[in-house]
This record gives structure tokens, sequence and C-alpha cells, in this order.
């Protein structure tokens, strides 16, 4: 049974049919792209999923690693590599697909941000997944998206 | 096993893996029509701006933005529709072209929908300005 909030660890059953990872990735606006682009021919390379289910999926991981590219390094102070990563597990047993995207700084909102025309982002993750969490702390945010039914 | 690593930060690495949106302005009468194409998201976004600001440069009657040919729609173009419509209306009639699982759904989800005039088509939203 895959532990699906943590992020990968060294014990990952060798089962898996199949599991997508982008460690250690520029947490900038093109990287964001990329990874969407390439999780998208994944999943359907993989699953057997409707157009809808498939188009919910790809557009709530884009908005959690736009947040991470956009929010997570506005702060001057870093040490810290800014970079990003999504891993995705799926569990054939439970029929369910796991995302976690995780960055290693701090959401800022820019004070420039009117609040009507931004914070979408969140919602949209909320109404286009079966769970969101959302975890913050000193080292990072770690936001963890999941599908149920996802078949191959 | 069915795993890949894929060199995400190696600039080798399609450059067709990139999003790309492309946008042209249309006129038809005194209404200006941006017809945009591809993928609009946080890399994008920038540029559907440029090319709404560039229409109402030319003062239209009205603005129809028609994501007929977008295959993508992040909260990033989201954000652009909402500033648009802020700063537009009530003056300028506003709409917006959009039908399908990655356009018109997520902005019925988020609410946008209740803001702004959706159609599924672009003689349906053309119709309804010049109502």
């Amino acid at each position: 049974m895959i532990d699906s909030v943590s992020c990968a660890g060294p014990d990952w059953p060798a089962a898996d049919i199949g599991r997508f990872e982008c460690i250690g990735v520029a947490a900038e606006a093109e990287s964001a792209s990329r990874i969407r682009e390439e999780f998208a021919e994944w999943l359907q390379r993989f699953f057997d999923l409707d157009p809808i289910r498939s188009s919910d999926l790809v557009l709530a991981i884009n908005e959690a690693l736009a947040n991470a590219a956009e929010f997570a390094y506005l702060s001057a102070d870093s040490d810290r590599p800014k970079t990003m990563d999504l891993i995705a597990r799926y569990d054939a047993g439970d029929a369910r697909l796991t995302v976690t995207i995780c960055d290693h700084g701090v959401w800022r909102m820019p004070a420039a941000a009117s609040a009507r025309a931004r914070g979408r982002g969140i919602p949209l993750m909320r109404a286009l997944s079966d769970r969101v969490t959302i975890e913050t702390s000193t080292a990072g945010t770690r936001v963890c998206l999941q599908w149920d039914g996802v078949g191959p | 096993m069915d795993e890949q690593r894929l060199p995400i930060n190696d600039p080798t690495v399609a450059a067709s893996k990139v999003a790309s949106c492309s946008v042209e302005q249309q006129w038809v009468g005194r209404v200006a029509v941006v017809a945009v194409s591809g993928t609009v998201d946080l890399l994008t976004a920038p540029q559907l701006e440029q090319a709404i600001r560039a229409a109402l440069d030319e003062k239209p009657a009205g603005l129809v933005i028609d994501f007929s040919d977008v295959e993508f729609l992040a909260s990033a173009g989201m954000g652009v529709l909402v500033a648009v419509h802020d700063e537009v209306t009530p003056d300028m009639r506003f709409c917006v072209v959009a039908e399908g699982p990655s356009t018109s759904r997520p902005l019925k989800l988020v609410g946008i929908a209740d803001l702004i005039k959706l159609y599924a088509t672009r003689d349906e939203a053309l119709s309804a300005l010049s109502a």
C-alpha cells in the first residue's frame, strides 16, 4: 500500500504500474509548463480517462505547480535552491492516483495583486480533485491531490 | 517497470514541450475579436494580456475573447479575463467564447461564468453583443 502522503522515498513497491516524478526542477513558469505537458502524456499513455477527468487532472496539477513557480520564492531570503517537485503515484489496488507537488519556500502574495483578478488556483484544485491537502511549514509547502476511480 | 525520469531541466528536451499561445486580432464591424489558440497559462498569459491591450487601444465598441481553439486554460489566464472585465465594463460590451472541458468547464467551476458572459460559439457571442 503506497503511503500517498510522503514524497518519494527508497521503499516504493516495485509493482507500480506507473510513476512519474520530476524532482528538483526550477520553480518557474517554463518548467511548470513542461512538467504539465509530460504529465499529460504520461496520463494518456497509462490510464483510461475520459476527456473531462483528464483535463481536470492536468489543470489541477498545473495550478499547484504555478503556485510554487509564482509564489514560493518571492521573498529575498534564499539559501534554498528555488526548486519544486512533482511526484505521481498510482495505487492499482485502490485505483487511486496521488500527485504531490512540493516547494521549499514560503508562499507570499505580491502586494500589488488585486483580490479579484487573482487567487483561483486553490479553488480550482479543490473543484477539480477528489481530495486536496495543503501543508505549509518552514521547510516549504506540500500540495497533495488525489483522484479515485482511475483505471489503467 | 514503467518508470519515467524526465530531464526537465535539460535544455535539449524538446522545446515543443513548452506551452505556446498565438493570438489574432479580428474585427467584426466595431467589435474586436481576440482569437486565441494553444495554451493560456502562467507563461503565456502575459501574451494574452498584451494582445487584449492592443485591441483595446483601437477603441472597439465591444470585445470578444475567443477561446474556441484554446487547448488549455489556467488560472493565470482566467485572471486576465477578470481584470479585463473589471476594466472595460460596463462601458464596453465584453464576453468570452469557450466550450468544453478545458475552457468553459473550469471557468464555470470557479464562478467566472457568473461574472463574464460565456458563449459556446463566436456567432452566438457576436449576436449577443449586437443585440
